[in-house]
């Protein structure tokens, strides 16, 4: 069940880039501890936007992001205290092997004493092959290095997670052990915000899932509503559905 | 934070070939130019046990200096030997390097491997920091920490400047050891002071190629962008705004030429011959410590118009050549191991000075008609530390120093506008 306080809360939050382009249009959602928050959309409907104002990597036209509570513009180093964040897609450093790469991490993290075997357990948690602990990154799969990633993220141990399409490209098999610490970080009270694509996924792990389209989140279900409404169609209508007036 | 992030470049470093490839580089190259020049600064010093004047020798003549082994800049004007006669001085070419080969290309000193090798290196080492994180995502992934982007930006300075600062200083340190076994260099302690400091400026030109790239690296999204733009203006730093300085200077001031001088003080030379016969009728010599007096004070009138023309021609051309660092350290170096322009000056002041007492000693042996039993030893103390960074050198370091501060400052002020989307 999740807990009351939103971890994770985006306020009447816009962002209109420099070309003019209105990538986020008024949006308002919350995510709470114990909560898996899936953002669905198109290519292009501000999903990733999105986490990039929640982890300040871009400022807001309007609106506010608070992690924890915390103004992310106001104070962003002090927010970010209480995120971890996986992206899509990251190669990390080649050179290095998992646990280099994780032990660089967790003390940016703010773990400064951990041990070999702390990593271990990490990589452990989240499939790792053992064999691939010490091997370099650059050898690694797609499905590898995200699991490294999430690692990354368990690893640092924040209240609340961003993840942006972290099972784009990975086979089904690799998606279904991600989606399953995903479970399990949900079950420790972690507060997940997840931009994907995978509409099947997204019903499967979501407590809650947004449709975003041309900047707006456009629908909102909870888990419980879905159970009586197909997804699928419901999707599948607003990406057809005529544009959206400015 | 910092710490952490320079640790993680110092490991990055290490695990790479680049990194090897590049060390070996510089050690090959530092020990063949130490081998070089040490061979080169034995052969001229074997040419002064030579030619070195014999008390009484109206000449004043240089040892060469251990330092040019590092930095060889004017000294082999400084070691030329300058002969003293009543028609003024005679400048002879002293010991020049016996090595053809430095006449085709630039002496391979310690300050041209750093002037040239080492600041592209730095450029290699700074041209994708930021880039390259963002290429491969990792800049998202610590941007998402509590971590200032000022701490992002000084970690992977100072981790990179230390994995070439630290292998850099000891390949040197080595290479001195070695040349130290050598009992004919003897390195003073004046002069290991003066090493030190060249190799501390020498790290701050490294430091400044560093922030160089960093800054290129935080104006371009891809690091090859970075490089091509990197090497355009490390030609521009290096090789032409110091040449291109050079030629305005020339272009700005009018010093007449060597040749001209010379054939200036032979006429005065005749001239005055011709009236001291004239004086003397037949045989005799006339007033001759009085024409004497004449032609030595015409020289010095010549001399001193050439020199101050020339010396505003000098300082025009550095003033110039110093929108440059590479220049700035080039000055800095060879003035600090005494092998500089300054130094130059300062020698021929000495040598005039030494020439004028001789002179005064020949008119008086004239005078009394009494053949000179000799003259004095000509001696020339290097300029001391403090007043070569008074007369210069400390100008150029401190502006080496404000080049590094500005372009680690604007690279400060483009990564935190920086998107690291």
């Amino acid at each position: 069940m999740a807990n009351q306080k939103p971890l994770l809360k985006a306020e009447d939050l816009s962002k209109r880039y420099e070309d003019g382009v209105l990538a986020l249009d008024h949006i308002n959602l919350e995510v709470r501890g114990g909560e898996v928050y899936c953002l669905l959309g198109a290519n292009g409907a501000g999903k990733t936007t999105t986490i990039n104002l929640f982890l300040n990597f871009i400022p807001p036209t309007t609106g506010t992001c608070y992690i924890n509570g915390i103004d992310v513009t106001k104070d962003p180093l002090e927010a970010k205290k209480y995120v971890s964040f996986v992206s899509e897609n990251v190669m990390l450093y080649g050179n290095f092997t998992a646990r280099q790469n994780l032990d660089f991490f967790a003390k940016l993290g703010g773990k400064r004493d951990l041990d070999k075997e702390a990593y271990y357990q990490v990589m452990r948690r989240v499939s790792l092959q053992e064999k691939a602990f010490e091997q370099r990154v650059k050898n690694f799969s797609k499905g590898m290095r995200q699991k490294l990633g999430i690692s990354i993220a368990v690893i640092k141990d924040a209240p609340a997670v961003l993840l942006d399409e972290p099972t784009a490209g990975l086979d089904p098999k690799a998606a279904e052990e991600f989606l399953e610490i995903l479970g399990e970080l949900k079950g420790e009270g972690k507060a997940i915000l997840m931009s994907t694509h995978d509409i099947f996924r997204a019903k499967e792990i979501g407590d809650r899932v947004g449709i975003m389209k041309e900047g707006r989140l456009v629908m909102e279900r909870s888990r419980e509503e879905l159970q009586y409404e197909d997804l699928v169609k419901i999707y599948i209508d607003y990406m057809k559905s005529e544009p959206l007036t400015a | 934070m910092t710490w952490t992030i320079a640790r993680k470049e110092i490991v990055s470093n290490l695990v790479s070939y680049k990194f090897f490839i590049v060390l070996l580089l510089i050690a090959v190259l530092i020990f063949t130019s130490f081998f070089i020049m040490h061979r080169d600064f034995k052969s001229r010093l074997s040419d002064y046990q030579v030619v070195r004047p014999k008390p009484g020798d109206p000449i004043a003549l240089l040892p060469p200096n251990p330092l040019s082994i590092f930095a060889k800049g004017l000294d082999e004007a400084l070691t030329r030997s300058f002969e003293i006669g009543v028609t003024g001085l005679t400048v002879r070419a002293g010991q020049k390097s016996g090595n053809v080969i430095f006449s085709f290309f630039p002496t391979p000193d310690f300050l041209y491997i750093a002037r040239i090798v080492l600041s592209l290196v730095a450029l290699l080492f700074g041209f994708d920091q930021v880039s390259q994180e963002k290429e491969r995502g990792t800049l998202r992934l610590m941007l998402a920490n509590d971590l200032s982007r000022a701490k992002i930006l000084l970690g992977k300075w100072l981790g990179n400047f230390l994995s070439l600062a630290v292998p850099f200083v000891l390949v040197i340190a080595l290479g001195v050891a070695f040349l130290g076994l050598d009992r004919d260099i003897r390195f003073s302690s004046a002069h290991i002071t003066r090493l030190a400091v060249i190799i501390a400026l020498t790290l701050v030109y490294i430091a400044f190629f560093l922030s160089l790239g960093l800054l290129i690296s935080t104006l371009t999204k891809r690091a090859a962008s970075s490089i091509v733009i990197l090497l355009f203006i490390w030609a521009l730093v290096v090789f032409i705004i110091p040449n291109l300085g050079t030629l305005l200077a020339r272009q700005m001031v009018d010093v007449p030429s060597v040749k001209a001088l010379s054939e200036k003080r032979q006429q005065i030379w005749a001239r005055e011959v011709l009236l001291s016969i004239g004086e003397g009728g037949g045989g005799g010599r006339g007033n001759w410590a009085g024409h004497i007096r004449t032609i030595s004070e015409e020289n010095d009138r010549l001399e001193e118009d050439y020199r101050v023309k020339f010396n505003r021609l000098v300082r025009l051309s550095k003033n110039i050549n110093r929108l440059s660092p590479a220049a700035s350290f080039v000055y800095a170096v060879t003035d600090i191991a005494g092998t500089g322009i300054s130094e130059e000056t300062n020698l021929k002041r000495e040598v005039v000075r030494y020439k004028n007492s001789v002179v005064q000693s020949m008119i008086s042996s004239v005078a009394t008609d009494s053949k000179a039993k000799g003259y004095p030893a000509f001696g020339y103390n290097y300029r001391p530390l403090p007043s070569v960074f008074a007369q210069g050198a400390l100008f150029d370091a401190a502006w080496l120093v404000f080049f590094n501060i500005l372009f680690f400052a604007l690279s400060y002020f483009l990564f935190v506008k920086y998107d690291v989307r």
